[in-house]
């Protein structure tokens, strides 16, 4: 690789053939078990929700006027459509869902219609944060959080990674010496 | 103790700042500051009471034997929690740390180490300028609330105690960096000459001021009133003999009469506002100066509270040169000197002035300011980069267009057709600001910086070095796919920079060569 010209100024033209390019990368898939987990969950809650608006609707133990049963039914049905079509949009978006690390950068694509590449480099990563809910730990799954300082707004994070890839990424990353040295 | 800080300047800081150093409370002077900080909060608080107040105003009077005692014992509660805060405020230098001890029922101790202090501002309100004293933010990289203020320092002292920050700073990070050693030297002899850049006159200030409406934040502060004060006018212009229905009904007179009264009220409401814009202008810049010392950059400024920003040239993250059309129309250039910024500080109404914005100048000036700080710079010469006409097609065609035609036919079905002659002179407006914008949009590329411009009849330019990248964001929806199109935003710790709508292999080439320039040079950020 060609040395970088520290402060003084240079303008010869990039060679873009030669950089290594986002184009090139070759990602990896989530754990598996984030995709069905996900698709359970969803479906669990739309399940839910269908539930207690078929209790409330059918119910005798307190009357309901005619009118607000019939407000109740809407907005069941408005609910569990939501709820269905969420599940559904996730049971195809998070198939696509992918990172790639590379020895300067990690990076993380996601989209099913709008399609992003997130790429965020070692040297300028400030803390690393792994984060389990309940529920993921239960399936041993992990989200990994990578902090700048482009701010809150712009965490960077990959999902559903298994908690040993998770935990690998991590050690990666805070054994990469520009983290250790700048953060 | 109570007058302490007044024999602080005679002495020397390094007497003060030794391992064994004891607590020293501030000038008594901070009484004054800290019930002007409580009556502001009061006041900010209570805005709401206020119109109770006025009601209540005749029941207060004609009542004093209930409301006097009620009245006076609010004013020694203040008056105690004033002296309390004062009290319990103390502060301690040694060891080369600042350590800070305040609150009278919530404590608070701050300890923050010299080297760990980014920035010093020094502030000096209306109220202090005869006793010469100043306060003095230290602000740190880190959180919001680990920020810490000395509320009453004698104006030599802080000044004295600024610049011992500062250099214990310089050294810490050359030492860090292992920079020569030579350039410290040239710090620490150096140290006295600053270089002006930049001042603002008061003509500058008036232009700006007319330019650049900042009147929005005195609208904000009436919005609860803005029925009263329409009642009030329109009762006014009543009692003058002038019926505000009458002249504006279109059934005795002609249309132009009419306008030209629309136009003359139009202007009456714009005078004014226009001279709250400047007056908001000379409070906030009065005597601006934008000096360097080495690689900081100081700005000071202000009519009441004097304010003075540092800024070290590492920690300028980029360069924004704003142009409104008024400013188009006058030549005149706003130029922003954005440093990291966190969420919690944007949303902070001081943060404003913690910005470094030079109002108003010239073309040659600003061209000499940006020089000053990217020396490399190309912003003159270079040739943009325009957007695809996809922004056109889906702004106007997409987006505008169907609204436009959906409304036609509702009014045409409701047999409202004249509507139809109001929206469509708005749907061109609409539409020839979309194709001003998209004319505008334009990006650039060299080993160093890039360039991004946008605005629709006004100009915004924002340049940063490729190496102060955090993080990169490449974004494409299948359509824009399907025409190898793509939006790139580039993230900062100033905030992110968004191209959208360019080609896809350009999209890609920016992104690979910002991360290539990040990960090879190797530089700090900051």
């Amino acid at each position: 690789m060609p040395t970088f010209v520290d402060s003084s100024f240079t303008n010869s033209p990039i060679q873009s053939d030669n950089l290594p390019t986002l184009m090139d990368l070759s990602f990896e898939s989530l754990s598996p078990r984030y995709r069905k987990v996900r698709a359970w969950l969803n479906f669990s809650i739309t399940l839910i929700i269908l539930i207690i608006g078929m209790v409330l609707y059918y119910q005798n133990f307190y009357v309901i006027a005619q009118h607000k049963r019939e407000i109740i039914l809407l907005v069941t049905i408005f609910l569990v459509s939501l709820s269905f079509l969420y599940s559904f949009y996730h049971l195809l978006a998070d198939q696509h869902k992918f990172f790639a690390l590379r020895e300067q950068d990690i990076s993380y694509a996601s989209g099913l219609i709008f399609k992003s590449i997130v790429t965020q480099p070692m040297l300028r990563i400030q803390h690393v944060e792994l984060k389990q809910g309940p529920i993921e730990r239960k399936v041993n799954l992990a989200k990994l959080q990578v902090f700048s300082a482009g701010g809150a707004l712009h965490t960077f994070e990959i999902p559903g990674l298994s908690l040993n890839k998770a935990q690998a990424i991590r050690q990666f990353i805070l054994d990469h010496k520009d983290v250790n040295k700048h953060g | 103790m109570d007058n302490s800080s007044t024999t602080f300047a005679a002495k020397t800081l390094t007497d003060k700042n030794t391992p064994q150093a004891s607590w020293q409370r501030i000038s008594p002077i901070a009484l004054l500051y800290f019930l002007i900080k409580l009556l502001k909060e009061l006041v900010g608080n209570f805005v709401y009471l206020l119109p109770a107040l006025y009601i209540g105003y005749n029941h207060l009077i004609e009542n004093p034997s209930f409301w006097l005692p009620i009245t006076l014992a609010v004013i020694a509660v203040i008056l105690l929690i004033v002296f309390l805060k004062f009290y319990f405020f103390k502060f301690r230098l040694h060891n080369n740390t600042i350590e800070i001890r305040s609150g009278v029922l919530a404590k608070k101790h701050i300890n923050l180490p010299f080297s760990r202090i980014q920035n010093v501002k020094l502030e000096q309100p209306i109220y202090y300028r005869p006793f010469h004293y100043v306060c003095m933010a230290l602000d740190t990289a880190g959180s919001h609330k680990q920020e810490a203020k000395v509320v009453a320092l004698n104006i030599d002292f802080a000044e004295q105690l600024k610049k011992a920050i500062l250099q214990t700073h310089q050294t810490a990070a050359t030492n860090k960096d292992q920079q020569d050693i030579a350039e410290e030297k040239t710090v620490t002899t150096s140290n006295n000459t600053e270089k002006i850049l930049n001042q603002r006159s008061l003509l500058d200030l008036v232009i700006h001021g007319m330019s650049n409406n900042r009147v929005w934040i005195f609208l904000g502060g009436l919005a609860p009133f803005f029925d009263n004060i329409a009642n009030y006018i329109i009762h006014w212009l009543d009692n003058l003999g002038v019926n505000t229905e009458q002249l504006f009904s279109l059934t005795d007179k002609p249309w132009w009469q009419v306008s030209l009264y629309a136009l003359t009220l139009t202007l009456m409401i714009l005078l004014p506002i226009t001279l709250f814009s400047i007056l908001g202008a000379i409070l906030s810049f009065y005597n601006f100066t934008l000096t360097k010392v080495n690689d900081r950059y100081i700005r000071r400024s202000g009519l009441l509270t004097k304010h003075e920003v540092t800024m070290k040239l590492s920690r300028l993250q980029m360069i924004i040169r704003q142009q409104d059309w008024l400013d188009k129309l006058l030549k005149r250039i706003n130029l922003r000197f954005e440093q990291n910024q966190s969420l919690e500080n944007k949303l902070d109404a001081n943060a404003y002035n913690n910005k470094i914005i030079v109002p108003s100048i010239t073309e040659s000036q600003c061209q000499a300011l940006i020089d000053d700080a990217y020396p490399d710079n190309q912003l003159k010469h270079i040739t943009f980069t325009g957007i695809s006409k996809r922004y056109l097609l889906r702004h106007i065609g997409y987006i505008l267009l169907p609204i436009y035609l959906g409304l036609s036919y509702f009014f045409y079905l409701n047999d409202k057709s004249i509507m139809i002659l109001l929206l469509t002179p708005i749907f061109t407006l609409l539409s020839l600001v979309i194709f001003l914008r998209w004319r505008r949009w334009g990006f650039a590329i060299d080993n160093n910086y890039l360039y991004v411009q946008s605005g629709a009849i006004g100009l915004d330019q924002r340049i940063f070095p490729l190496y102060k990248i955090q993080q990169t964001r490449f974004k494409q929806s299948i359509f824009l796919r399907k025409h190898q199109l793509c939006h790139i935003r580039l993230i900062l710790a100033s905030g992110n920079v968004t191209i959208p709508y360019m080609k896809q292999a350009e999209g890609y080439n920016i992104i690979d060569n910002c991360l290539y320039i990040v990960e090879k040079s190797r530089r700090s950020w900051m």
